[in-house]
This record gives structure tokens, sequence and C-alpha cells, in this order.
């Protein structure tokens, strides 16, 4: 039940391993046509400082700034450069929303007519009142007693699904959640990874053939729950609020339970390795654990997490 | 203590699971799984002793681990009124948050928090059934000051263990520098020389006066003659502290009524209402005593499951001490190898 | 400018290190500090380096726990951990700035450091001190009016100091502001210089920074613009100036250094975050 381990050497890299002279030999001028030294795959690094071409043939985006006409970059990241636009995208960073981008968030703090939700971002987003479904039909006016009992939709520590609808000046987004699809989360638990791992897909609402849902949120919080069939979700009179904003789990049986207990593990194993999720990805990845280990905890084990990532990268 | 922010669904979610038949939990561990435990010791060069733990660090990005440093390290301490030394020499603990543990906490909580854990490790370690024998210099002038600190790095669920097990492994680590007594005989004329006194046998010889700073003219113990001590001329790791296999473990039983389970994560910490914990040690005999207990969280107990919980806790803390064992002793294995290698 | 090579050099830092371990103990226990001679006849110094000679440089950017970015530096016997998190919402409204992002340093120095142990709270002065100096010094670099009203904090964490502390903090808050993604202007590479007679000599140990004149600078490798200068002793002016061209020179090798470990694990990321989009697309 306990073991024990040694931590990995940290130093066995060897880059620092050899003498550096100081020499006015190393070139000061890394062009954006000529970065092939450190080159991953295709994609081109950089790093804060690096002159990445001249300001007059092109036009900055994000990641850089520009002086003396050069457009220099300014996060360690991938040079993306689209017709004249040259960006650099961070491989680490927090969550940088877009408008229409769905997100899985976390009520932090009740505040009059609104609240503001932890989303991974550079500042709390906010639902206000008046963009999420209130109980007795979309249709009718806000009340004060509405407000009341605000904590009675969510409190703090609640969890939600919601679509960034809008962006205030100082850059907070603000979030909605008028759709069946959105609203409270329940049902299952909550994994964190960085954003740059989870793509944009066609969907971000997946359901896996284990009865797993998964809501892949854009600010890389994933929420791994227990299927619910979409005619259950909708109700019969199309807007159920007592359900809507329950705090009440359903009963959750045993194979559920596991099954996303695998999932959330699947989910772990590829991010640890800085590996993006993408729903054909997890999909190969559930279909191997269940084949090659039977039990939940064997993806405890690091060789199995390494025989999994192996066997789906592959392709096979 | 509770820094996870957890809803009432996630909180139900996890309680559901534990109750489960058979139990679940989020990263598939079975109730009494504890997450892999990663050890190192000499790791701070300055120090006598010292260890750098973790539980359940992610082996390939280093994140999602509890992470622990500790390290010993010994000051001469004089024993007179007002200068803070004790006969036989005193150990003082101290544990230290980085607020990079804990970013959601202001100072004044994380003080409160340090402030917490630091009482806990002090009133557990310093009980004298655990004091080593070997912390005192000279009988009535010098001894040792062990300080004992700690610093929390990364919080992930189950601190108290962590904090248990890397102070145990710091200490284990800690080498007591060998110390030789010397006398300054006061002759006739007035001027002082050096006589050395051969270790801390005291029986060099019946010529040696006593010096004149000996107050107490009733304790006649040899001893009190030397009145200062020196290191050895070579360099010498020392010898390892008395008793060093006794420092307590601590086991953290996380109470789920009717279940308990161990080494709980920030998000199970958060929907326990009720942790014990157990600090045990076990004596060369391998029976084992309870050196402390407290309780976190505002669920309550009864007496009868108490009792339980004090019977699968120990079972608990035997394992967790014999695997531990094992692991400082690879690890001191390790070490000379790599030390016979300069 | 100086025609001087600097060197780092890890092969005989082991033994270095060693040596520099021994006489720390040996200092902490019984208080003396035996003459140590600054620079030998033979152009060694008390660890054996030569003049413009550096202590071996360890780089660790791999994550620490919850932290956004974490880099973990060590200078020789100094070792050093960052951990930055943000931009994120500031803990305290009334520390937001409402055009740009609110810097907020905090530094803890492990009571076993040093030598001789001391335990220093949050509020000691030289703890403030260098706090202050780090925050000062990336003000002007990270670009703070993207992010108005967020926060962004920086934990330092000193585990073990050998002299150049505050070198390690601001070299090891660079990478970790690097690897948060947080933008900035440039790297800011620090490093430590003094002078002994004649004789400027660069990356100090505990034992020179206490016996010689010395300073610490901040440069900016693009523009070799200096964005922090500390000296707390005195020094001929003409000394300084020596020192202080040398110590840029030597800020460009330790960038070099930095880029050389930023550039690696950037590209360790993005071959996996390949692989796996790659791998992905096959199984179609």
């Amino acid at each position: 039940m306990i073991s024990f381990a040694s931590f990995p050497s940290r130093y066995e890299d060897t880059t620092y391993e050899k003498t550096r002279h100081h020499a006015s030999v190393k070139e000061d001028f890394m062009d954006i046509d000529d970065a092939e030294s450190f080159e991953a795959q295709g994609s081109k690094l950089t790093c804060p400082g690096e002159s990445l071409t001249s300001s007059q043939a092109y036009m900055r985006g994000h990641g850089t700034y520009v002086e003396n006409e050069e457009v220099i970059a300014s996060v360690a990241g991938t040079i993306e450069r689209v017709n004249k636009l040259v960006s650099v995208r961070a491989i680490r960073s927090r969550y940088n929303p877009e408008v229409g981008d769905l997100v899985v968030g976390r009520i932090t703090e009740v505040q009059p007519r609104r609240w503001k939700v932890d989303a991974h971002s550079r500042q709390d987003a906010v639902l206000m009142l008046s963009s999420v479904n209130l109980p007795g039909g979309v249709q009718r006016r806000k009340l004060e007693s509405d407000e009341l009992q605000m904590r009675g939709f969510f409190e703090e520590g609640d969890l939600l699904v919601a679509e960034v609808q809008a962006f205030f000046s100082d850059g907070a987004m603000s979030l909605h959640t008028r759709s069946l699809k959105y609203g409270k989360l329940r049902n299952g638990q909550l994994v964190v990874v960085p954003p740059i791992l989870v793509r944009r897909l066609k969907s971000h609402f997946l359901t896996l053939p284990c009865g797993v849902d998964l809501i892949l949120g854009l600010n890389g919080y994933i929420w791994v729950s227990k299927h619910v069939k979409e005619n259950e979700q909708e109700g019969e009179e199309g807007f159920d609020a007592e359900a809507v904003y329950s705090n009440v789990n359903d009963d959750i049986d045993d194979s559920t339970r596991a099954a996303i207990s695998r999932v959330t593990h699947i989910i772990r194993i590829l991010t640890s390795r800085f590996i993006p999720l993408s729903d054909t990805l997890l999909l190969e990845a559930y279909e191997w654990s269940v084949e090659h280990g039977s039990d939940v905890k064997d993806l405890l084990h690091q060789d199995f997490g390494d025989a999994l990532v192996v066997s789906i990268t592959s392709g096979q | 203590m509770s820094t996870t922010l957890l809803s009432k669904a996630e909180k139900s979610f996890i309680q559901a699971g534990l109750l489960s038949n058979p139990p679940s939990r989020a990263d598939g561990r079975s109730l009494h799984d504890f997450r892999t435990i990663s050890l190192e010791t000499s790791v701070a060069p300055l120090a006598n002793g010292s260890a750098r733990l973790s539980i359940g660090r992610n082996p390939y990005d280093g994140s999602g681990g509890t992470e622990v440093l500790a390290a010993a390290k010994l000051e001469v301490e004089t024993i007179q009124h007002g200068s803070g030394g004790v006969e036989g020499g005193k150990i003082a603990c101290s544990v230290t948050c980085s607020p990079a543990a804990y970013p959601h906490l202001s100072s004044a909580a994380l003080e409160d928090l340090q402030y917490d854990m630091t009482t806990i490790l002090q009133d557990t370690l310093t009980h004298p059934s655990l004091h080593p024998k070997n912390l005192g210099i000279l009988s009535g002038k010098k001894s040792w000051l062990l300080n004992l600190d700690l610093v929390v790095l990364v919080d992930s669920g189950n601190v108290y263990d962590a904090i248990f097990m890397a102070a145990r492994a710091a200490l284990w680590d800690t080498k007591v520098p060998r110390t030789r007594s010397v006398e300054y005989k006061a002759k006739k004329s007035g001027t002082s020389g050096i006589v050395g006194g051969g270790g801390k046998a005291g029986d060099s010889g019946g010529d040696m006066d006593v010096d004149e700073e000996v107050v107490s003219g009733f304790d006649t113990r040899q001893i009190q003659k030397a009145t200062d001590f020196e290191l050895p001329d070579y360099w010498d790791e020392g010898e390892v502290l008395d008793g060093r296999q006794n420092w307590p473990i601590c086991v953290t039983l996380n109470i789920v009524s009717p279940v308990h389970f161990l080494d709980a994560t920030s998000q199970e910490e958060a929907a326990t209402p009720l942790r014990v914990l157990l600090m045990i040690s076990f004596d060369s005999s391998q029976s084992a005593n309870i050196q402390g207990m407290r309780t976190l969280g505002n669920g309550e107990l009864t007496v009868s499951q108490l009792t339980g919980l004090l019977k699968d806790g120990e079972k608990y803390a035997r394992e967790i001490w014999q695997s531990l064992n094992t692991k400082l002793k690879e690890d001191n294995i390790g070490l000379i190898k790599e030390k016979n290698k300069f | 400018m100086t025609s001087s090579t600097i060197i780092t050099n890890n092969s005989h830092a082991r033994i270095v290190e060693f040596v520099s371990t021994l006489f720390a103990q040996h200092l902490a226990y019984t208080g003396m500090a035996s003459r140590v001679e600054i620079l030998n006849e033979g152009g060694f110094r008390s660890d054996g380096r030569r003049q413009f000679e550096l202590r071996s440089i360890n780089i660790d950017l791999s994550q620490q726990g919850h932290a956004d970015g974490s880099a973990s530096i060590s200078h020789g016997l100094t070792h050093v951990l960052v951990s930055v998190f943000g931009p994120r919402e500031a803990k305290n409204r009334s520390q937001t700035i409402h055009d740009r992002a609110n810097l907020n340093v905090e530094l803890s120095i492990a009571a076993f450091s040093t030598g001789d142990r001391r335990k220093r709270s949050r509020g000691d002065k030289r703890v403030m001190e260098v706090a202050g100096a780090i925050k000062s010094t990336f003000e002007p670099v990270i670009q703070t009016s993207l992010y108005p009203r967020s926060q962004i904090d920086i934990f330092v964490q000193v585990i073990q100091q050998d002299g150049g502390v505050l070198q390690a903090c601001i070299n090891a808050t660079t990478l970790a502001l690097i690897s948060a993604g947080i933008p900035m202007v440039d790297f800011v590479c620090a490093i430590s210089g003094g002078v002994h007679s004649t004789n400027p000599f660069l990356d100090l140990t505990l034992i020179e920074e206490s016996d010689v004149p010395n300073l610490t600078i901040a440069v900016m490798p693009k523009t070799q613009k200096v964005s922090l200068v500390t000296m707390e002793t005195r020094l001929h002016v003409d000394r300084y100036e020596e020192i202080f061209r040398l110590a840029i020179d030597a800020g460009l090798i330790i960038h070099e250094e930095m880029k050389a470990a930023v550039l690696a694990r950037s590209k360790t990321l993005m071959t996996c975050i390949d692989l796996g989009t790659h791998g992905g697309e096959e199984m179609e």
C-alpha cells in the first residue's frame, strides 16, 4: 500500500555540460526564415528578446512587440505567421479567452447581480444575473427576489459550464449560460490541464461509449461525469429550474464510477506527457486501456501509462 | 484549513465514491493506498542532515505532488542562565510554508497555518522519551541545539504525513560532530595553558585543577573539569543521532463515517469532515507508542470508533515505518558508495 | 571593453562545491574565519576558480506544484526556486492597478540555507530589500499593461546561499516568468562582480562577497540595458567602470545558458504536442 522511490536525477540534462566562451561569433539576429536550429517538427521556436523580422514588412501579433522597426518576441513559444501577421504562441500560459469559447469555471464570489467565476484566466470572469436562465421561463422579467436568492442558483465553489459572451474594457470576460447545454455541473469530477492541451474541436461536449460525458473547457478545465440522456437533460417543460440548479448527484453505479475514474486517469497520463487532447485520441486511449488492463488501478503504474502513450501516438 | 474550494456536488461525489462498494477514489487507488513517495536524503550540503520528500509527484511533469524539504542544523549553546542552553541539548522545530504551496491564502492565514504545523511537530518531537542522548557536549557548559527546519513547497494533500516523514528522514540523516574536551588549566603564575582531555572519558588524570568558573561544589563529576571543546583536526562526518529509529511518523486517517482512508488529495481533504492525525513511534522491540494525536475538521467521533481507528492506525503506521526504514537504509548505502567514488 | 575570456565550467565545479561545503561547516561550528586568500599568486581564487570563471549553472524548468510557471537555478552552491502565479485575479482588491498588472514579490529564505542558521521572518529588512529589488527590476521588463487589474505573484524561495543570492533570484525569476508565458521585453540576466586590489572578478562566493567590494547588475541582453545595479560597498570609480563592463559581458554569457535551457524545454514540450497531434490524425 505504500512505496518509496527516488527523485529522478535533476541534472541529467547534458546541455550545460560544456564550456562556453564569450565570443562575438554568435549570431545576433535570428531571422524568421533561418531558425532551423530550434525547429521541432515544423514549429519554429523563439524566446523573449529575439528579433523575428522587420516591422516594415510584417505586422505584430500576440506575443510580440515592435522596437526600432523590428518585430521582437515577448514570450517563449512557437512562431506563427498568417500572411503578414507574425505572432508567437506561448507554450504554457493562462487561458486567453475568445468570444464564443466554451469554458468550465468555478464560482469564487457572489456579488450584487453578478457572480465572479474563476476560469483560469488573467482575471475572474463575470457571470451576470441577466445572463443565466431563471426559473419560470426565459421570457419573464428579472425580479428583485431573484437577486435575493442568487446563492440558490450558484454559490461559492459551484462549477458551471458557460460560453464567453463578451469582454469588459479591462479585458475581463463575461459569460453566459443561456442555453440548456450550459449551467451547473454535477455527477462527476474536474481535471485541470494546461489550456494549450485542449484543442478547438467541432464539439466540446463528448460522450464516450462507456457512459461518460466529457466537457472539454478551452480554459483547461475538464469535467468528467456520468452520461445524461439529452431528453432527460431538457425535461418536458423545456426548463426545469430545480433540476438545473440542483446540488444533489444522481445515483451513479459502480461501473460508471470506474469509467469516470479511468477517463480521468487517461487525461492525466496524456497531459502530464504534454499530449494535446482530442476526441479521437481519448476514445482510442480508452479502448486501449480497457483492452490491456482490467483494473483502473493498473493505470497508476508508470509503465502502463508509457505503453498507452506509445500505442496511441504511433497510431496502432 | 481547507484551501480547496469544492462544490457540494463534487463533495458528495467524492464521499459517495468512498462509501460505495468496492470503494472508488478519483485516481483509482483503494482506501488504504498511498501515492508514490519520492525521497532523497542529504540534499542540503550546509546542513547536518536533510531530506526532500514528495508524495504523489508526477514523474513526467513534476506536478501534483505534496513536497517538503527538511534540514537539521546543529548549533553550540552555552548552558547558563539566560543563554538558552539546556543540559543534554535540545531540539527546536519550525515549519515554513512557501506561499507557492498555498497560492490562495493570505499571508496572515499562511502564518497561522505554519504556526499550527510547527506546534504539532515541536510538541511531538521534543517529547523526553525521544530525546537523543548525544546532544550534550560538556556537562554543565555546552550542548548542541538541533534546529529542525521544514519548508512546505507544495501542498497537494496529506501534508502532515509528509512533514513527519521528511523530518524523520532528515533526523535519520543527521550527523553530530565528534568533539574533544579541552581544559584550560590555571597555573599559579596566572597564565593559562591548554591541556587536552581524551574524549568524553574525562578520567585523564587526577592532577587537574578544577577551573574557577565552576561554581557548584557539589557536582563532583570529573567531566566538569573540561571547560571547552574542539573539533578533531581531521575531517569527520560525525556520528548519527542516538535512537534515530525511534523518531515517530504520522499517519492521517481521513474519516468519512463509517470508512476511513489514507493519503487524501487536496480535493479529498476538502470533502472529508474529520481527519485524525496519529503520531506513532516504534521502539527497539517494535512495540508502538502513540506520541501524539490530533483531530482536524468539524466532524465528530465516538470513543468506540476511536479504539478501532487506533488499532488500524498502528497497522498503517507500522507499514509506513518499515518501508521508510528500508528506503533510508538503501539510501544510506547509495550515499556511501557515492562518497567512495571520490 | 575587455578581451578576457569568461568561462563556465562544470567539470571541476563539483570539487569546488565540495570544498566550499567543508569550509562553510567549519565556519559554522567554530565561528572562526581563517584568513582566506581571495586571489593567490597563481591567479586562482579560494575555490579554485580563475578570475573570470563563473560557477556551474544548473537550470530546471520542470513544473513545481500548482504554479503557472516555475524555475530552479543554482549558481554553484547557491540554489533558488521561483514559482510564478498569474496573471490572475488579485487576492486583495485594493492592490489592483487600473491600467496594468500588479507585481507581488514574496521572498523567503530557508533557515538552513546559510552556514549559520538564521530564521528570517517575512517582514525582515533584508528580505524586503531583496524582494523590492526584484520587483523594481522586473516592473519595466514585464509587459504589465497587457493585464490591467490583474496580479502576478512571484514567490521566491532561497534554498541555499553561497554568495550571489540576488543574481540567482533574478535569473530564476526571469526563467519562471518565461515558463509561465508572461510577455517580457527581454531576458534579465544578473551577475555579481567584485574587485580585489586591482583585479576584477566575477560570480562571487560568500567568502569573497564579505571580503571585497562587490556589485550585482542585471542586464537585458538585446539592448544591453542595465535594469539593476546594487552596490553596498565602496569602490573606486575607475575600478567601477571596469567591473561594470565586465559584468555586462558575463551577463550575456549567462543569457546564453538561460536561453539554451528555455529553448530546450520548449522543444521537448513542442515535440510532445506534435507527436500527439500527428498520432491522432493518423488514426482518423
